[in-house]
């Protein structure tokens, strides 16, 4: 089988463009570059969010940078923290997938709002579990939160996938 | 008959929480498989072989047997090595008949695969931690080239590979249930085809 005959194949095609989007996002946001100018500034963008939301419920939070902090506890929102990783797995699976360029935009916009506004309810929640159950901080932030935000980010894919990529069945 | 999709959307939740009690359960065993493997990998590139990577309260810590025995010990989070465990297990259990033959067999090498790729997140960890966190020591024994290339072999292994190799083992073992759940097959491409050309 030659390399147009598997390009021929849309499983093929699929894994193929998925690998290399995939490769080549994660090396690009690796560049310092990159990270000084689009990585850095986005995750402060996350904490300032945080901040704000935490304010509506009350909390006298302040952000400095990436650190959200009240007199209560603090938080510094780190790379792996702010929903980029999900996100360019969660767009490579779309953009790699056999879809029309509309299915593909909306898709791209929404998973990504969905993925931050998920991103945002963890750091908050977070925030509160180390307010008051700071015990389980830890085990909620490694464990419960990130294995969540993947499963949601692979759930959304295969759902966005299932509603907009493929053409509906006729019953 | 329901929508494999559907289906496999709505187990997630369920198999996601028996996914976390697994990891519990088999945490302990994970740890020592998971470092015990890096230690033969460190080792096997290594001379004299002074590595010696012990498990305690789920971090694992650095020793060598020719550091002083005074001098602080480097240690890794191995929940953070190994919580990806999770996510394989919820979405190989999703999907139908998870306790087939089959489907088991697949389990284990993709969590075998899995393993070996926590492994490696765990060596890249060790060898930066040499390459670029011990000083003088690591500036004498370690070349620019090697530094860099530990630095981005930690970088990939760790956030992205801990991230993605999960569903890319699974999707890679499930290749045939995956696709056919999201219906990306050439033969589908042919029924539709087919199914216009009827219209």
């Amino acid at each position: 089988m030659n390399v147009r005959e598997l390009w021929q194949k849309p499983e093929a095609r699929f894994l193929i463009l998925f690998l290399t989007i995939l490769g080549v996002s994660f090396t690009v946001v690796a560049l310092r570059q990159v990270n000084d100018a689009f990585v850095t500034p986005y995750t402060a963008v996350i904490a300032r969010m945080s901040g704000l939301v935490l304010r509506l419920f009350g909390e006298k939070a302040t952000v400095t940078g990436c650190v959200v902090s009240s007199p209560r506890f603090a938080v510094t929102i780190y790379n792996g923290c702010n929903g980029l990783i999900t996100s360019l797995i969660f767009v490579s699976g779309v953009l790699a997938f056999p879809a029309k360029i509309s299915a593909k935009l909306i898709g791209v916009i929404g998973g990504l709002l969905t993925i931050q506004l998920i991103n945002l309810v963890r750091i908050v929640s977070l925030f509160y579990i180390g307010i008051f159950l700071p015990q389980h901080f830890s085990d909620a932030h490694i464990f419960v939160w990130q294995s969540l935000v993947i499963i949601a980010g692979i759930s959304l894919w295969i759902l966005w996938a299932h509603k907009f990529a493929l053409p509906q069945e006729s019953s | 008959m329901k929508d494999a999709t559907q289906v496999f959307l709505r187990r997630l939740p369920l198999t996601l929480i028996a996914a976390v009690a697994i990891w519990l359960a088999l945490r302990p065993a994970i740890d020592t498989v998971v470092a015990g493997f890096a230690q033969t990998l460190i080792r096997s590139f290594e001379y004299p072989r002074v590595t010696r990577l012990v498990v305690e309260d789920h971090r694992v810590q650095m020793r060598r047997t020719d550091l002083r025995t005074d001098s602080k010990v480097p240690s890794v989070s191995m929940n953070e090595i190994t919580f990806n465990t999770i996510v394989l297990l919820a979405l190989y259990l999703a999907l139908p008949n998870p306790f087939s033959k089959r489907q088991l067999e697949r389990l284990f090498m993709g969590w075998c695969v899995l393993c070996l790729t926590q492994s490696i997140n765990l060596l890249f960890h060790v060898k930066a931690l040499y390459a670029m966190g011990l000083g003088e020591w690591s500036q004498h024994n370690y070349s620019d080239l090697a530094r860099n290339v530990f630095g981005f072999g930690r970088y990939f292994s760790d956030l992205p590979g801990r991230f993605s190799f999960p569903f890319l083992i699974w999707m890679g073992f499930n290749w045939d249930a995956v696709m056919k759940m999201l219906r990306v097959t050439g033969d589908e491409n042919k029924k539709r085809k087919s199914k216009k050309e009827n219209k």
